[in-house]
């Protein structure tokens, strides 16, 4: 189970955005991976068995924290999403993406998506999960996942073709 | 919108996967290849996607905090971690069972003298120096190296870093110019322990960590050399120095004082 140590705390970074969540969070998943290896059946994934835990633990501990559900923004997000897409077609989108998107800026895109994107999308693209595993872990159907792999990649794309915004000084300050 | 459009856009993920069957894959493909808007949308997904395939190990790729990694080794080690996936490697725990013994005879029988360790690292200390002395000027970044340590040999060890680096605030120049050049796997015991190598004011210095292992504290000379001996957090180090050379006194308080 440890060689997915590594992996299984880049997810838990991704989810929690904080190293210490992250860390307490992977503790707990390893945690319960032991007490409830009795459960785990023979022959089947491990690691997705690992990925359900982690993502079971974190969404029981939103629970309790009693934070805003998942839903809520990913609500809005949908709405946000279903106005995008209609306008200009765009000229290889791959060679935009790939011109120069170094990781930190790719990482912090990703962490700037709701988070019901955000985990559709990293548990595809990253940890190339199905999309079976993937409906298990965040506990959703399977259309919701591939329409929410779909539209985390198109935000994805979008954060990254648009240039960041930089304040002049002057602007931002009021100097005049 | 062309009525097409929605069904289309639904099977947009699968598409950018390369998971439709090929007639549903044609489809998709006509569709595009009329409907500007949709291309558009099936452009961004799939430019996303292979970002994220060519990126993908950098990504997982997090490095695991140090302490985090020994907790979980040692959850795997409880007595709850009876498990299913663990029963093919039952043949091997008589192997390791052995290991384990061994291991323990080597270390009864090299705790019983603080001479033989001092004897033993300054030997070794000599021979990295001698053998794999890096270029001059070369130094290592302490974060790099724990994590060399930790993938390569299983070590989890902090690694205190060159004086100058920044991760020592408060240090500065008493620290007496400590540069952390280069770290092995050192051939003590049997084999499996971190040798720390340092350079200040042109001397070499060595930190050994002994995992889980408690000693008296103990100074001693061997081979021209001086071997401080202490344990702290259930960990013994073993500092070797160049004998009577004050020089380097200010520099193995530093290494010594960074050592956890």
């Amino acid at each position: 189970m440890l060689q997915f140590l590594e992996p299984l705390f880049a997810t838990a970074m991704r989810l929690t955005r904080n190293r210490a969540d992250a860390e307490d969070l992977v503790q707990d998943t390893f945690v319960k991976a032991f007490r409830f290896s009795g459960q785990f059946k023979r022959g089947t994934n491990l690691r997705a068995w690992l990925y359900t835990i982690l993502h079971n633990t974190w969404r029981n501990r939103r629970r309790d924290a009693s934070r805003e559900a998942v839903e809520v923004d990913s609500e809005q997000v949908e709405q946000a999403a279903a106005g995008a897409g209609g306008g200009e077609p765009v000229e290889t989108p791959e060679r935009i993406l790939m011109r120069s998107t170094l990781d930190a800026d790719l990482q912090a895109a990703l962490d700037d998506l709701p988070d019901a994107f955000r985990q559709a999308v990293w548990l595809r693209d990253v940890e190339e999960f199905t999309y079976a595993e993937i409906a298990e872990m965040l506990n959703v159907p399977i259309g919701t996942v591939m329409s929410r792999i779909s539209r985390g990649r198109r935000m994805l794309f979008e954060k990254l073709s648009t240039p960041a915004v930089v304040v002049p000084a002057e602007a931002a300050g009021g100097r005049r | 919108m062309k009525p097409n459009c929605q069904r289309i856009c639904d099977l947009l993920a699968q598409y950018a996967d390369g998971t439709l069957s090929d007639a549903e894959r044609a489809e998709v493909q006509r569709h595009l290849d009329a409907c500007p808007p949709c291309q558009a949308i099936a452009g961004k997904e799939c430019g996303a996607r292979q970002l994220l395939r060519a990126c993908a190990e950098r990504l997982r790729a997090e490095p695991v905090p140090p302490g985090l990694r020994s907790r979980c080794q040692a959850l795997s080690c409880s007595p709850q971690a009876g498990h299913p996936w663990f029963r093919p490697a039952v043949k091997f725990a008589i192997a390791a069972l052995l290991i384990i013994f061994t291991g323990s005879l080597l270390a009864i029988v090299t705790r019983q003298s603080d001479a033989l360790l001092a004897a033993q690292l300054t030997a070794d200390h000599m021979k990295c120096f001698g053998l794999f002395r890096p270029d001059p000027g070369t130094t290592m970044d302490a974060a790099q190296v724990e994590r060399m340590l930790m993938q390569r040999f299983g070590f989890d060890v902090h690694v205190p870093p060159s004086s100058d680096a920044g991760g020592a605030p408060g240090t500065g120049a008493q620290a007496g110019g400590v540069e952390l050049v280069n770290a092995r796997r050192c051939l003590y015991a049997d084999g499996r322990i971190p040798h720390l190598m340092y350079e200040a004011n042109g001397q070499d210095m060595s930190l050994f960590i002994l995992e889980g292992e408690s000693r008296e504290p103990a100074e001693l000379t061997a081979f021209g050399h001086h071997t401080r001996i202490w344990s702290r957090g259930g960990n013994t180090f073993v500092l070797i120095t160049p004998a009577a050379d004050n020089s380097v006194a200010a520099a193995a308080r530093y290494v010594a004082d960074q050592a956890r």
